[in-house]
């Protein structure tokens, strides 16, 4: 679709504050998405150094967003914007807080290797977390794609991998919860494997809220809350 | 140099500050000789008295004013057939005002300063300015009454002062019963016998009419007859009196009292004594009736028709050049006829004035007036009333030619009037009528003034028009007194513009007359200066009012 | 009581989330209904074909370019392009279901029931009073009790009357422009219409004065059906409940304000209203 909208604006200073605040939430983005994959392999391969890496970067995501927030509540003051400039400052600082949470998570998961140093059970691989985290990261990635081309189209996609997000949620709880009735020995061990599950379930869903305000941004509809249904055929509708 | 001068643009601000002060010079200029002639005249100039022989005649006394001197070259002054005694450069010679046209011949007369043996200025010279026959110069003798000389000599001059203010009462007196008394019976016996024409030509005159009117004739003719016998008395006793006077010849003449205006002694006078003269001098020019076919006495009754007239102009021309331009600009669709009106309407400002004098003749006294006439005064047949020229044409044909000024200004203040005001009107439900009447006129209002000021200086200077309508060189009667109808439309008036031309180039006695002319048109300048003054008070008060609106 | 209720002031929470606009449509009634109207200046069509309904006591904002034909239109509904040379009209306006441009409709008792405020203020150069007074006045209505009580709440309500109540004879044009607007929208209400016109009424005065205009506005939708022109796109944003869009003198889209301004169904809509390339 038109994916430099935000630069036919007669005035250029507007277009590059535009620009700028997109181009900001590119690299929180990114930044976020790297945390996550850091975060991941630090859990899945005990590497305490990038474990180290995502905590510090937490802080760098927690600036940014406050940095992207100001900016937008710059131009709303200067500029009252209308229509989809308006949709997307609005959608940019929704999805910036939701961005701020995947951060969040992503750290979560960090301590929480880091403070389980030396336990003897990380040895271990678990398929099903890896499985996991590569959905949560494609959904996390496609949402940020979606952003950057003010376009919906794969959305659908995305928000149908939630549903399989759950899935692998619910099944890896029931795993976990079985080995802990078979060996209560295991109940740290698998309590911190739900957390991260959990974690990722969580980044899931974050994922999917910023979709949701790609498409309040990209069509003006308020898609939060909806069926599945309904989502899709916002999305399909051509205005 | 020169070029970065022409450069810098001063030769340009040069050029016009230039324009700018010459104008000013001639606007003060013309305003300084005039008011210096003008004025001049009122100033009681002393009386000299010249020891004076020429070649043929004996040694005699000359006594008048010294009016003007001329320095003639000997060349030319021999050439003029005169004789130079001293082999002077210059002739010189003066021109004296001698008065004493009665015994003399005239009032004037060019002496030279060659043949003047001496020349003094006795306190005891007396000037009398006379109601006929110009001034008397020369000395009072003594006072008679009925015939017998009463006083003589020193005390001659206290008296004569006394009998005169007394003389001058009853002259007044008799004036106001000739004036209230006579003339409005006269004018009301005219009017009677006009009312009994009418009822003949109506054929209601009977018997009875008849008893009435002779009854009311009766009674008018014994009031007449009281007013008559008043006068006669009083006639009696201002001509008791008379001054004894010596002339410059040693001439003993007898001056009737109730003759003379004025009796005074310049040269006995301080500075402040002519002061006061000057003024009361002025000022009875002022208001009084001119005397002498106009080269004495006073202006006022030219003054009055001249502000009579205007302003009977500026109540015709104002609503009806108001009214042109409304149509033109607010009614008319704006086209190929409205821009040849306004095409004829300027033209018409350019029609040389007397070309309106003819057309007002032509329209308005003879084919108006002679309508009017034989429409509503029948009676007054064959002498016309409104046919001929009289107050009203003459305002009528001023009102014609002055209304393309006040069509021309009121459409431009029109015109000026931002649009948003009247929309302003309209919608709030006012029609165009409305609109105009209450917003839109009142807001031209500053411009239609100053149309009516233009209208006004260029009416109050008009002459040549008005001699064919209406002016003349002496009317009996103000148009405005105090019988019915008070204001006479149908009447005669004077003129300063008229009066000018009339005094200078007219009269019998040019040379008397010229500082008249001066202080006239003085006087003219002036009451066109008052109009315009009032006129441009007024507008700018209202444009005080509606000045915000401007910007 | 609660403490729940005691946290909520007793507010009833089901109503917070009921749907305002559901709520509007039931009430909405039209006005002023245009049909179809084209309109010519001599040759040149400055309207085509514009339909769109008013709705009675509520704000509606005409926002476009400049020479759009907002103006125009506006004007149409009080006939004030009547008094333009060469106008032709074609199409119909209907108030309360009376066509305007009907033949026996009276134009000055039409402009008594739509008033009209001007971009400029235009006072008349007359007292503040008069300034009021003046359409009563033109009724023939001079009796001064009723003058005085009409004066008095038509400064009232044109939120006036505490400023000059005790200079009512001086002369109008001594006010401030945000005054004298007032004083002009005073002006209009003081005949009571049932509509009032707006052609940029705040376009000359200073952004507080301006604030004034657009609160005044507010106040008056309870009583007037109000119709704005405007080229501050945040004002038509802030006073109106509907929006029409013109370009080119053509009505490119009309619709509620809120929905307008977040999320417009046209393009040219959308780039004239975020400042893009048209």
């Amino acid at each position: 679709m038109d994916s430099n909208k935000i630069k036919q604006h007669i005035s250029r200073q507007f277009n590059d504050e535009m620009e700028d605040i997109r181009n900001k939430v590119l690299a929180m983005g990114g930044l976020v998405e790297q945390q996550v994959d850091l975060a991941t392999k630090a859990f899945m391969g005990y590497d305490m150094e990038s474990a180290e890496t995502v905590v510090q970067q937490d802080q760098l995501v927690n600036e940014l967003e406050k940095n992207i927030d100001h900016e937008c509540t710059e131009i709303m003051a200067k500029r009252q914007p209308t229509a989809f400039d308006l949709r997307m400052l609005i959608a940019t600082i929704k999805i910036i807080t939701d961005l701020e949470r995947i951060g969040d998570e992503a750290a979560r998961i960090a301590k929480m290797t880091m403070r389980l140093e030396g336990a003897d059970y990380y040895q271990d691989k678990y398929y099903e977390i890896e499985h996991l985290l590569e959905l949560v990261k494609d959904m996390l990635n496609g949402a940020l794609d979606a952003y950057a081309r003010t376009d919906v189209e794969d959305i659908v996609a995305i928000t149908a991998q939630d549903a399989k997000v759950d899935r692998e949620y619910t099944s890896i709880t029931r795993q976990l919860i079985t080995q802990m009735m078979e060996n209560p020995r295991n109940i740290t061990r698998a309590l911190d494997m739900l957390w991260t599950a959990r974690a990722l379930e969580r980044i899931g869903d974050h994922s999917c809220n910023v979709c949701e305000q790609v498409i309040y941004m990209v069509k003006g509809k308020d898609v939060r809350h909806v069926s599945r249904e309904e989502l899709e055929k916002t999305v399909n509708t051509e205005r | 140099m020169i070029k970065a001068w022409f450069k810098s643009g001063s030769p340009w601000i040069w050029m016009t500050a230039g324009a700018v002060s010459i104008n000013l010079i001639l606007v003060t200029g013309l305003l300084t000789l005039i008011a210096v002639r003008g004025l001049g005249h009122f100033w009681p100039a002393d009386i000299v008295e010249y020891r004076y022989q020429d070649r043929q005649d004996p040694e005699s006394l000359i006594i008048g004013e010294e009016v003007d001197k001329s320095l003639l070259l000997a060349a030319q002054a021999r050439a003029a057939g005169h004789e130079l005694l001293d082999n002077g450069e210059y002739l010189v010679q003066y021109l004296v005002k001698t008065g004493n046209r009665d015994i003399l011949g005239s009032d004037f007369r060019w002496i030279q300063e060659q043949y003047i043996h001496g020349k003094s200025t006795p306190e005891d010279l007396i000037a009398i300015e006379r109601r006929e026959w110009g001034n008397f110069y020369g000395r009072l003798l003594g006072v008679k009454e009925n015939g017998t000389l009463i006083a003589q000599g020193e005390q001659a001059w206290a008296v004569a002062q006394e009998k005169l203010a007394k003389t001058l009462e009853l002259h007044d007196e008799i004036d106001k019963l000739q004036d209230k008394g006579v003339g409005a019976i006269n004018y009301n016996l005219e009017r009677l016998r006009l009312k009994q024409r009418a009822l003949e030509l109506k054929n209601q005159w009977n018997e009875t009419t008849h008893q009435e009117f002779i009854a009311q004739k009766l009674a008018y003719e014994q009031e007449y007859k009281v007013i008559q016998e008043q006068i006669g008395k009083l006639n009696k006793e201002i001509k008791s009196n008379s001054l004894l006077v010596s002339e410059a010849g040693q001439k003993e003449i007898s001056i009737p009292l109730d003759r003379v205006v004025k009796l005074t002694r310049p040269n006995g006078m301080s500075w402040l004594d002519k002061s006061i003269e000057y003024v009361s001098n002025f000022v009875t020019f002022f208001l009084d009736e001119p005397r002498e076919a106009n080269t004495e006495g006073g202006i006022f009754p030219a003054i009055f028709g001249t502000v009579l007239m205007v302003l009977l102009m500026a109540v015709v021309v104002t609503p009806f050049g108001v009214i042109a331009a409304v149509y033109l600009r607010e009614y008319a669709k704006q086209g190929f006829v409205t821009r040849v009106i306004r095409i004829a309407v300027n033209n018409l400002a350019g029609v040389p004035s007397i070309v309106y004098g003819v057309f007002g003749l032509g329209f308005f006294v003879y084919i108006l007036g002679g309508s009017i006439d034989r429409l509503f005064y029948p009676e007054a047949a064959p002498s016309p009333v409104f046919g001929t020229p009289g107050l009203l044409w003459a305002s009528l044909t001023l009102a014609l030619l002055t209304l393309p000024v006040v069509i021309v200004a009121t459409e431009e203040g029109l015109s000026r009037i931002p649009k948003s005001i009247r929309e302003g009107s309209l919608a709030l439900g006012a029609t165009k009528a409305e609109t105009l009447w209450r917003t839109v006129l009142p807001m031209a209002s500053p411009a239609i003034m100053t149309g009516l000021i233009l209208a006004v200086a260029r009416a109050a200077g008009e002459v040549a028009p008005l001699m064919l309508v209406g002016v003349v060189k002496l009317a009996p009667t103000l148009p405005l007194d105090g019988n019915f109808p008070y204001l006479h439309l149908d009447r005669k008036f004077m003129h300063l513009g008229f009066h000018i031309y009339d005094v200078g180039f007219q009269s019998p006695n040019v040379e008397a007359a010229r500082p008249l002319v001066y202080a006239t048109s003085l006087l003219l300048v002036m009451v066109i200066v008052g109009l315009n003054m009032f006129a441009i008070a007024v507008r700018n008060n209202l444009r005080e009012k509606y000045r915000a609106l401007e910007n | 009581m609660t403490t729940a209720q005691k946290r909520t002031h007793g507010i009833d929470i089901s109503a917070l989330n009921r749907d305002d606009k559901s709520q509007q449509a039931g009430s909405l009634e039209t006005c002023i209904k245009v049909e179809n109207l084209d309109l010519f200046y001599g040759d040149k069509q400055a309207l085509h074909g514009v339909n769109m309904e008013m709705p009675r006591k509520k704000v509606t904002a005409y926002i476009g370019p400049s020479g759009c034909g907002k103006s125009t239109l506006l004007r149409c509904i009080n006939r004030m392009n009547d008094l333009v040379d060469g106008v032709t009209i074609k199409g119909k306006i209907l108030l309360d279901n009376e066509d305007i441009y009907d033949k026996s409709v009276n134009v000055a008792a039409l402009r008594r029931r739509v008033g009209m405020v001007f971009q400029k203020p235009n006072p008349f150069p007359k007292t503040i009073y008069e300034n009021v007074a003046y359409g009563l006045r033109i009724q023939g209505i001079n009796d001064r009790r009723i003058l005085d009580e009409v004066v008095e709440k038509s400064l009232r309500g044109a939120a006036l009357w505490d400023e000059v109540k005790n200079r009512l004879n001086d002369n109008a044009l001594g006010m401030s422009g945000g005054q004298q607007q007032r004083l002009v929208i005073a002006r209009a209400i003081a005949i009571e219409p049932e509509v009032i016109l707006l052609d940029e009424p705040a376009s000359a005065l200073d952004p507080i004065s301006t604030l004034k205009i657009e609160e005044l506005i507010n106040e008056l939708k309870d009583k007037y059906t109000i119709v704005i022109v405007t080229h501050n796109m945040q004002q038509a944003a802030r006073v109106s409940d509907f929006t029409a869009f013109m370009y080119m003198g053509e009505l490119i889209e009309f619709g509620e304000t809120s929905e307008l301004f977040t999320n417009p169904a046209k393009k040219q809509t959308e780039d004239y209203i975020t400042g893009r390339y048209g």
